[in-house]
């Protein structure tokens, strides 16, 4: 689909619709925290007020909780998890990719078929046996996921680095008397900063999803952490009564996973990295 | 091409062990069987006694070939909380989540592949221009969140359809809805891209040259030579709907594995997650093997070598 006609105006698009996105959901955020109600404050006087009713911006909940103020902290509770996950996640996958590259031989057979096995159990299964074990909480679904997702990371940083390997001034580099760790630090890892940039934003994407996901069916966060899934699930029971607590959330989730796709693909096309996430 | 089967066939068996493996870890390694069993009421004595019972006392290698002996025999204890074989629960709750996951696949089939050869046909034009844009939109959207859009609009406003469980077919529209929405928006974006990929190679210029309308061509060769590359993405996509199910049965309280697993995982119910680790890895292989073969069928390229 790429190269076809106006590539890098449509990549400029989107790269600036996705961050604008992302700035509007963090001005949310921000606002939530310094100038919106408590999101567990309930207010059984205006429970089920609609939206633009009232002062709530988006209506209030069975128990009177403001549903706009539960967004805002959701998002900070999502991004904060989110980022955690990715950073460690991209640790994880770059320190295995640059070893099973670097060294070679038998480590890196065993490494890579770790990560074939990884890809074959599905994740979300792997993620609830899991939680089953050592019970769920902000920190174990941080640990968990990102346990989880390094795999990609891990393939696309070794690919990269045994093309960079390859090339005359590293051997040059050994010659000269250099040391390994110095080669990968200083010659090897600054090459893979755009696969590994591309990766995390199309990574976002997921692990965003999967907080909600998680705490739609109670195994991610926990309250008084809030998270958009886990107001989903809570409007649920009162569809009939008052939609706009699942449709809001919703909405936001899915402009979150719109940002990051946006953001993530551009920078693919930019860089001309051919990157796949494939860890839904 | 015999050797080709043998070494998937091969890597499947590897990817089971590897899943048999992980739940052993988990359970008697990283868990607690013992005092999920008997909870926090037993006294050390009472629980030193439960150990030895169950056998968590004995050398761990001693225990993983046990362990992969009981599973080879498809015994995995009894559940924790039931009185009925772990085995037993997963396999009921299999085939209400197969019945899910194939009908998504379907639909999907017969939704996108109509849509992206009109796409095609007419592309640049309004038509394209539209299944383009939304399928920017349905991609992102949770398949979750629109399970339950889908029951708002349809079972509670509409009450055209059921919003729980498995009674009739109509219970399976929504259900199939929610999962097959996000995928068909990928799978027409990867059959749009291929079937331009090849649009644009010599010998559909040498099919133009000899006559050949340019529909005969997008459905007679174009579709034809993008359909391994979709066979082998569905086949990625399988794990992704397996774990899209456990979501979306949650939303409509379908009796599958998605159910049984957070039950389990609720309840601490340790053998049935065992055994839903190993059963889905084998059926998760045996899916991706299909498809391998399936690619093998369609594309005469890859039999040759």
């Amino acid at each position: 689909m790429r190269l076809r006609g106006g590539r890098f105006a449509g990549v400029g698009a989107a790269l600036a619709g996705g961050i604008a996105i992302f700035a509007a959901a963090l001005a949310l955020a921000l606002a939530g925290t310094l100038f919106m109600v408590d999101p567990n404050a309930q207010d059984l006087g205006t429970t089920f007020a609609a939206p633009l009713t009232e002062g709530h911006l988006l209506g209030t909940d069975s128990l009177g909780r403001d549903v706009l103020s539960w967004i805002a902290h959701s998002v900070t509770t999502s991004l904060k998890i989110g980022l955690a996950i990715v950073a460690l996640s991209a640790l994880l996958g770059i320190v295995v990719g640059v070893i099973s590259a670097y060294i070679g031989g038998a480590l890196d057979t065993l490494l890579m078929r770790m990560v074939d096995l990884q890809l074959a159990i599905p994740p979300l299964l792997l993620f609830i046996a899991a939680a089953a074990v050592v019970g769920t909480s902000q920190t174990t679904l941080i640990l968990l996921v990102s346990v989880i997702s390094w795999v990609t990371y891990a393939r696309l940083v070794r690919t990269q680095i045994l093309v960079e390997k390859q090339r005359a001034s590293i051997a040059a580099a050994r010659l000269a008397g250099i040391g390994h760790v110095r080669i990968v630090m200083r010659h090897l890892l600054p090459s893979i900063g755009s696969v590994v940039l591309v990766v995390a934003s199309l990574q976002l994407g997921f692990v965003l999803l999967w907080e909600a996901s998680l705490a739609f069916v109670n195994l991610g966060v926990q309250p008084p952490d809030t998270s958009l899934g886990f107001l989903i699930a809570q409007g649920r029971s009162t569809l009939a009564q008052a939609w706009w607590v699942v449709v809001f959330p919703g909405v936001m989730l899915a402009l979150l996973l719109l940002a990051a796709n946006l953001v993530g693909d551009g920078l693919r096309d930019y860089f001309g990295v051919e990157a796949e996430v494939i860890d839904r | 091409m015999t050797r080709y089967i043998a070494i998937r066939i091969g890597q499947g068996a590897l990817v089971v062990l590897g899943a048999v493996a992980v739940s052993f870890l988990l359970v008697n390694v990283a868990g607690d069987p013992v005092g999920v069993l008997g909870g926090q009421l037993l006294g050390p004595e009472e629980k030193q006694r439960l150990i030895e019972l169950y056998g968590y006392d004995r050398p761990l290698s001693e225990q993983f070939v046990d362990y992969i002996g009981s599973v080879l025999r498809g015994d995995f204890g009894e559940s924790f909380r039931q009185p009925v074989g772990a085995v037993t629960l997963v396999l009921e709750s299999l085939p209400p989540t197969i019945w899910l996951v194939v009908g998504s696949v379907i639909v999907t089939f017969v939704v996108s592949i109509p849509a992206a050869v009109l796409s095609v046909l007419r592309r640049g034009s309004k038509l394209d221009g539209g299944v383009r844009g939304s399928l920017m939109v349905l991609q992102g959207l949770p398949s979750f969140w629109l399970g339950v859009v889908l029951v708002l609009i349809f079972s509670v406003q509409l009450r055209w359809l059921p919003s729980y469980g498995d009674e009739d077919w109509t219970s399976y529209i929504l259900p199939i809805a929610a999962l097959a929405i996000p995928l068909m928006s990928s799978v027409v974006r990867l059959l749009r891209s291929q079937m331009l990929d090849i649009m644009g190679m010599e010998f559909v210029t040498a099919l133009r040259a000899k006559g050949l309308s340019e529909r005969d061509i997008v459905l007679r060769h174009a579709l034809h030579n993008a359909m391994p590359p979709l066979v082998t993405f569905m086949a990625l996509q399988i794990g992704w709907l397996f774990g899209g199910t456990i979501i979306v049965e949650a939303v409509f309280g379908w009796p599958g594995i998605g159910t049984l697993a957070i039950t389990a995982t609720n309840n601490s119910d340790l053998t049935v997650i065992q055994a839903l680790v190993v059963v889905v890895a084998v059926v998760y292989v045996l899916l991706n093997l299909l498809a391998d073969l399936l690619v093998l069928a369609i594309d005469p390229r890859l039999r040759a070598s």
